[in-house]
């Protein structure tokens, strides 16, 4: 945690900027420690102990601006460090936007780090005889019967017309916890902190059929607190996830409906997010420019981002400017309802400042509540259901898209074959067009809560 | 330029180095150490000005301890003694058994890799900003349907000394400069965005006259074709890559799996390819360390090993894997200088360096052109992926063109390739001579982000999945 002293000498160091001839200083220092046992085939493979301290700071000066941070945070260099800086700042352009944030949006409200609910005093009494034992735990390789064989797990191939054997050929998992501190200063009188612990279990698993082929997955938990923390079905999740591509083919070239797990969904909202960035739409770089206040998708398309969600990982009282978060609509019923722009990129374009960025987007379900996969695919009858990426990319000027996936094909909403090397292609305005339905089986662990999703008319190509 | 001492710059001692050594080895049968200083600079021109940019100063020390091929790492943002110690101490709770201090078989002092004829520290930042706006001013001047421009400049100087329990120590400088530049473009209401990069391992001399000059014709070539682009009609087809960054195809359906760390994992397609032909006969797969200036090139690995060329494919034949300390000893074969890491806060481990394939004996590009009756040319790329498992790869590609009775004829963009690794190697049916190494800021995430380059000269694969409407 960071300490009191570390406290006093960010204080310092504001107020040694000003001194130093910066009109303005905004400093954000970060402490974490991380712990990580990796494990080979059941066995220990990797023990690291990370531990960061770093200082951020955005300087102002005579109308320039420039950022800076360093890790060495003795008092003699960070004062050397801050007066290069400043000079630096000086040999810039001016720029008549470049300023804090009015006092008034800034954070109040984060005054012990401790609010929005997510750090574990039990974080400290971890022992690294506990975190062996825990990633040990985790690994399928470990327990008695391992999924070698499907007689030991005859779940793992249910619905699959072969049925063949496999064996598990390498399982590598990775446990680790984290404590992670922040403390935002900056010369308008801004003070706020944010604090939180993880404990996270992650597994990639390779296995192999019996005529050779290879098929690998993964599976994945985290929570904030280690009495949540459950990673006793992450193994079988991998190995089951593997299992299920045995004997995959791309199925014929043309446009079927697309579910896609919630585990993925994120990567087809992460463009969305970016173009309505003010950075990319200043630039012009951005397919939603012009977007706000307009009905571009679907009806049942609502996303809001939820920073204050007490209890879970990622929540935040204010962004990287120190600035409130609050919870508010980013698309709802389709409309585009914000940009996501800072103080700078605001003044630039003449609109109101919002936030950085969406701290913690929630897809809501639609039409009904409590929806998921399953529900989705039987609502869909016939299509493709993608379980993951491979690759591809967005054109952000115009947001045609293009992605390799796997997953299976369904039929009468159930999976009946496996597929790989294939590809959907389209433009990201259409697509959220095409919108179906929104499950509401995201998974709280992660940082966008994203549902299961289903689209109609989706380009496949194999 | 003269370099600093590294144990200046670190302020430690050879008999505090011995002693760190000698803890970490309480538990296990090897320990190293990897210091760092690296300063990261910046500048970024955007709407037509210089106005931002910073620098960024990290330091530390990384201290690992391996028992067999189990690893124990730690690091400290201090380099004080104290605290290397303790790092030591925690760094070996991977194992109980102690080592004791090898000898050195001694390898021979790599040829300096990096031109350095004016550190970048010495630049005139005013200077520099200058370069980026007369690079703005020539796209404008080449293209007036330029609506954007935003380049940024970035160099860094990373001072490294490792020192490991054979008694070794070795240092390292290794400056990177890099110029990244987005143009966005505008025309009847449609826009076209390209990026365009160089990045080298010299000084600032890199940003010449030419430099500017072949990025603002880079942005600007082809424009008309990008406008009119659209996507082809998907399916399987054959695919001619033009020379250069189509290297992206050894990096991602081939590279990653000769990564020796995935095949001690049997977790590669080619665990049990060793010794087998994978590939038509003359083709040869290299990854080399040993360029002057390119981006992925390392006088030392970030385990002390000497950079160095390694062929992993000689005339058709799977014959090394890309190997760290670890896996070098698994296999019990010399390390091939390819143990690299992010920074000191990462472990080592098997990693790319300019990964590309030599030139073969099938002509030119327009030879290869010539010869597909119905296909896809591409020479633009954006990013790639592999899963290492199945070998299935697929990449992005920016631009290209329909190839039809021989000849280019629909120009195509935003599509993506979809591929296996060992399947498309195989169907690689003709390699012209013309191999280029693509200077671009190429960076590989495996794990860690580590920069690297590739390049291959132009080939025709046989058939590959071509994403499209």
């Amino acid at each position: 945690m960071i300490t009191r002293e570390e406290i006093l000498l960010t204080r310092e160091c504001v107020g040694y900027a000003k001194a130093e001839g910066a009109s303005a200083v905004r400093i954000s220092l970060t402490k974490s420690i991380e712990n990580l046992v990796a494990t080979l085939d059941g066995e220990v493979d990797k023990v690291t102990r990370c531990a960061d301290r770093s200082m951020s700071i955005a300087l102002f000066a005579d109308g320039r601006y420039g950022s800076f941070s360093i890790n060495k945070l003795e008092r003699k260099a960070l004062f050397r460090f801050i007066r290069e800086a400043i000079e630096t700042v000086r040999m810039f352009a001016p720029d008549a936007f470049r300023k804090l944030p009015e006092p008034g949006r800034c954070c109040r409200t984060a005054v012990n780090g401790l609010e929005m609910g997510i750090y574990d005093p039990a974080w400290e009494s971890v022992t690294p005889e506990d975190r062996v034992r825990m990633a040990l735990e985790a690994a399928v390789n470990g327990h008695p019967e391992p999924c070698c064989h499907p007689g030991a797990c005859p779940e793992l191939v249910e619905g699959r017309s072969e049925g063949s054997p496999f064996r598990l050929v390498s399982e590598e998992g990775e446990y680790s916890d984290s404590e992670y501190d922040t403390y935002v200063i900056d010369s308008q009188g801004l003070e706020c902190r944010h604090t939180e612990t993880s404990f996270d279990y992650g597994v990639e698993v390779t296995i192999e059929d019996n005529k050779g082929n290879k098929y690998s997955d993964y599976w994945w938990t985290a929570a904030p607190f280690l009495k949540d923390y459950d990673a006793s079905s992450c193994g079988a999740t991998a190995v089951q996830r593997a299992a299920a591509q045995i004997g995959a083919a791309p199925a014929r070239s043309g446009r079927y409906n697309m579910v896609i797990g919630a585990e993925v969904a994120s990567r087809l909202v992460s463009p969305l997010l970016g173009a309505l960035n003010a950075n990319s739409i200043q630039q012009g770089n951005s397919f939603l420019v012009g977007s706000e206040g307009k009905k571009l998708f679907s009806e049942g398309f609502t996303l809001i981002d939820e920073p204050w969600r007490k209890g879970e990982s990622g929540s935040k009282l204010f962004d990287s400017e120190g600035v409130a978060t609050s919870t508010s609509p980013i698309i709802e019923n389709g409309v585009v309802k914000r940009y996501f722009a800072n103080t700078y990129m605001a003044g630039k374009m003449g609109i109101k400042p919002t936030l950085e960025e969406a701290v913690r987007p929630r897809l809501c379900g639609w039409p009904s509540a409590g929806l998921d996969r399953n529900a989705l695919m039987v609502m869909c009858g016939n299509g493709i259901l993608v379980t993951d990426f491979n690759g591809g990319n967005c054109n952000m000027t115009t947001g045609d898209f293009s992605y390799g996936i796997s997953g299976q094909v369904f039929e009468n909403g159930k999976s009946v074959r496996p597929v790989h090397e294939m590809l959907i292609t389209g433009n990201f305005l259409e697509l959220w067009q095409h919108l179906i339905a929104a499950g509401s089986d995201f998974r709280p662990c992660a940082t966008r809560l994203i549902p299961s999703l289903a689209f109609s008319d989706v380009d496949f190509s194999g | 330029m003269k370099m600093r001492n590294s144990i200046d710059i670190f302020g430690i001692g050879i008999p505090q180095l011995r002693a760190i050594v000698a803890e970490g080895l309480k538990g296990g049968n090897w320990c190293d150490l990897y210091f760092e200083q690296t300063v990261y600079n910046d500048l970024l021109l955007r709407d037509g000005a210089v106005a931002s940019g910073g620098f960024h100063l990290d330091y530390g020390c990384g201290v690992r301890v391996l028992d067999g091929e189990k690893t124990g790492y730690a690091y400290s943002e201090s380099t004080d003694f104290t605290s290397l110690l303790d790092a030591a101490r925690a760094a070996r709770s991977i194992a109980v058994r102690e080592g004791s201090f090898g000898v050195s078989a001694g390898a021979p002092v790599p040829p300096q890799l990096y031109a350095m004829k004016q550190a970048w520290a010495d630049a005139d930042k005013k200077a520099l900003a200058a370069w980026l706006e007369r690079l703005e001013a020539a796209v404008r001047t080449r293209e007036p349907r330029t609506l954007k421009v935003i380049a940024m400049l970035s160099w860094s100087q990373s001072d490294i000394m490792m020192y490991n329990s054979l008694d070794e120590l070795t240092e390292d400088s290794r400056p990177l400069g890099s110029v990244t530049m987005t143009v966005i473009f505008g025309d009847n209401g449609k826009t076209e965005q390209r990026s365009v990069s160089r990045s080298l391992r010299c000084g600032s001399e890199m940003l010449g006259d030419q430099l500017l000059a072949d990025l603002a014709v880079e942005a600007v070539t082809g424009l008309d074709d990008s406008f009119a682009a659209r996507r082809p009609k998907g399916g399987r087809m054959p695919v001619v890559m033009a020379a250069g960054a189509s290297g992206i195809l050894l990096h991602e359906a081939m590279g990653h799996a000769f990564e020796a760390d995935f095949n001690r994992k049997g977790q590669s397609i080619f665990s049990d390819k060793m010794g087998r032909r994978i590939c038509r006969k003359g083709i040869n797969i290299l990854d080399d360390g040993t360029i002057p200036g390119n981006r992925g090139s390392i006088r030392y690995d970030d385990e002390g090993v000497p950079g160095q060329k390694t062929y992993m494919v000689q005339d058709g034949v799977l014959t090394s894997y890309l190997h760290d300390r670890i896996s070098a000893s698994f296999y019990g074969v010399p390390p091939t200088g390819n143990g690299r890491r992010e920074s000191f806060r990462y472990n080592p481990i098997p990693r790319m360096r300019a990964t590309y394939m030599e030139s073969g004996p099938d002509g030119s590009l327009e030879d290869l052109i010539a010869s597909v009756r119905k296909g896809v040319y591409v020479d633009k790329f954006a990013n790639g992926e592999v899963r290492i498992g199945e070998g299935d790869f697929t990449f992005y590609v920016n631009r290209g063109y329909l190839i039809e009775n021989g000849r280019l004829t629909m120009p195509v963009k935003d599509i993506n390739i979809i591929g296996n690794g060992p399947k498309a190697l195989a169907d690689i049916i003709a390699v012209a001579g013309d191999l280029k190494i693509d200077d671009g800021t190429w960076t590989c995430g495996k794990e860690q982000s580590v920069a690297v380059s590739c390049g291959i000269p132009s080939v025709l694969v046989k058939n590959l999945t071509v994403g499209g409407e």
